[in-house]
């Protein structure tokens, strides 16, 4: 039933280190970052799997309150990091602050600065600048044979991954812009045999963030070293917007590595003596996993069921790795 | 405006008050052209980068931080800048 099972996309791509699991909201997308995170670091590899999402779930399924607490070990070559947004804001909020005093010798902050800085904090966006910037610190510290990004649902994820490239070509824009002011100042200082220029200090951080942004960005649309796993399950709706994501997913160069099924209820189940109810379920199951069949065709890579519990703590994060992988 | 006496003092003195003549009647109105085109420019680089502090928000808020410390000293000009409205009068200051 699975043409190339997810062990074997694994293996057959060892240069795929960065591995994303997008879906809804509620199907699997945690269990299956952290079932592959168990997979992976018990084949020998090095992972770490952290989550960009405020409302991270990383903590709930290893049992371990893990937030805002950097990487931490779960069990031998695992580890899960769960970002703090607010203490990363704070934190940096506060640099700027010491910044502006160091740079002119203030004793306080102007008034109308300290409010801009405050209000900035409160911008909604702030929350996921932040995370997407803690992301390339990760990412560029390096240290891991893999990195699984436990993603936000959908509609995030993909305000997620424009926010790379609406980033990109504004500080080029801006870039633009301030280098032709720095021609003008050129311009102005030949004329007056002045010799020496200073330094633009917002010229260089303009290029730092806009390197940063790149080395993101270049991240996500990495065919070579990056594979991005849809997760579904059998059910109308959950079908059709994962095609429609699929297009805008395609439109920003993520390279779609396949779709895992979640949540199939066991077939055997039919044979025994079960309620009407859950009869109507399993026909129904069996209508949208031949529509799957047919829509996605050999890109599943998994057909995983539902769980007899949830999938918390260690032993039953193997089991379903078992499923997944097996 | 007060640069133009090529008067002979003494001879280095004189090639030293030719050379400002000759920037103040050439050069001067260059350079001054040059550091207005660059200071207006300064005003709309922070409008773009600060532009929420007028309620106009155009940088993602997180990296307009970190340009911030640099602009301090220009934001109060650059406020009433931006909020004044240009007259006739502007031609004439």
């Amino acid at each position: 039933m699975v043409p190339i099972s997810l062990a074997k996309i694994f293996e057959q791509y060892p240069d795929r280190h960065y591995i994303m699991f997008g879906g809804k909201g509620g199907l699997g997308k945690t269990t299956f970052s952290a079932a592959a995170a168990y997979y992976l670091a018990k084949q020998g590899k090095k992972v770490l799997v952290f989550s960009v999402d405020p409302q991270a779930s990383l903590s709930d399924i290893f049992k371990k309150d893990i937030f805002g607490k950097g990487p931490t070990e779960i069990m031998p070559n695992l580890y899960a990091q769960e970002i703090d947004a607010d203490h990363r804001v704070r934190e940096y909020q506060q640099e700027i602050r010491q910044k502006i005093l160091d740079m002119y010798g203030m004793d306080k902050i102007p008034e109308e600065i300290e409010s801009y800085i405050q209000a900035a904090a409160a911008e909604p966006a702030m929350e996921e600048s932040a995370i997407f910037d803690e992301v390339v610190d990760i990412v560029v510290k390096g240290g891991y044979d893999y990195y699984i990004y436990d993603l936000v649902p959908l509609g995030h994820a993909l305000y997620y991954l424009s926010m790379a490239s609406v980033y990109d070509a504004w500080i080029g824009k801006i870039t633009g812009l301030r280098q032709q002011m720095r021609e003008y100042d050129q311009v102005a200082a030949t004329i007056r045999r002045d010799k020496d220029l200073d330094e633009d200090a917002i010229l260089n951080e303009l290029l730092y963030i806009k390197d940063r942004i790149n080395k993101s960005s270049s991240i996500l649309t990495d065919k070579q070293k990056t594979a991005f796993f849809f997760v579904l399950t059998p059910e109308e709706m959950i079908i059709n917007d994962t095609l429609k994501a699929a297009e805008l997913f395609a439109k920003f160069d993520v390279p779609l590595s396949g779709y895992i099924v979640n949540r199939v209820l066991p077939s055997e189940l039919k044979g025994q003596n079960i309620p009407e109810y859950l009869k109507h379920r399993l026909d129904m199951q069996d209508h949208y996993l031949k529509v799957i069949d047919e829509v996605f065709k050999d890109q599943i890579h998994a057909w995983v069921p539902e769980m007899e519990r949830d999938v918390t703590g260690l032993e039953m994060i193997e089991k379903l790795s078992n499923t997944m992988f097996g | 405006m007060g640069e133009k006496e090529g008067k002979e003092k003494k001879k280095g003195g004189f090639f030293g008050a030719v050379k400002e003549f000759v920037y103040g009647v050439a050069a001067h109105d260059s350079a001054r052209f040059a550091l207005k085109s660059r200071a207006s420019m300064e005003h709309l680089f922070i409008l773009i980068t600060m532009g929420d502090m007028l309620g106009v928000p155009i940088l993602p808020p997180y990296y307009s931080l970190r340009l911030l410390p640099y602009v301090v000293p220009q934001i109060s000009t650059w406020k009433r800048r931006m909020l004044r409205e240009k007259d006739l009068t502007d031609a004439l200051a």
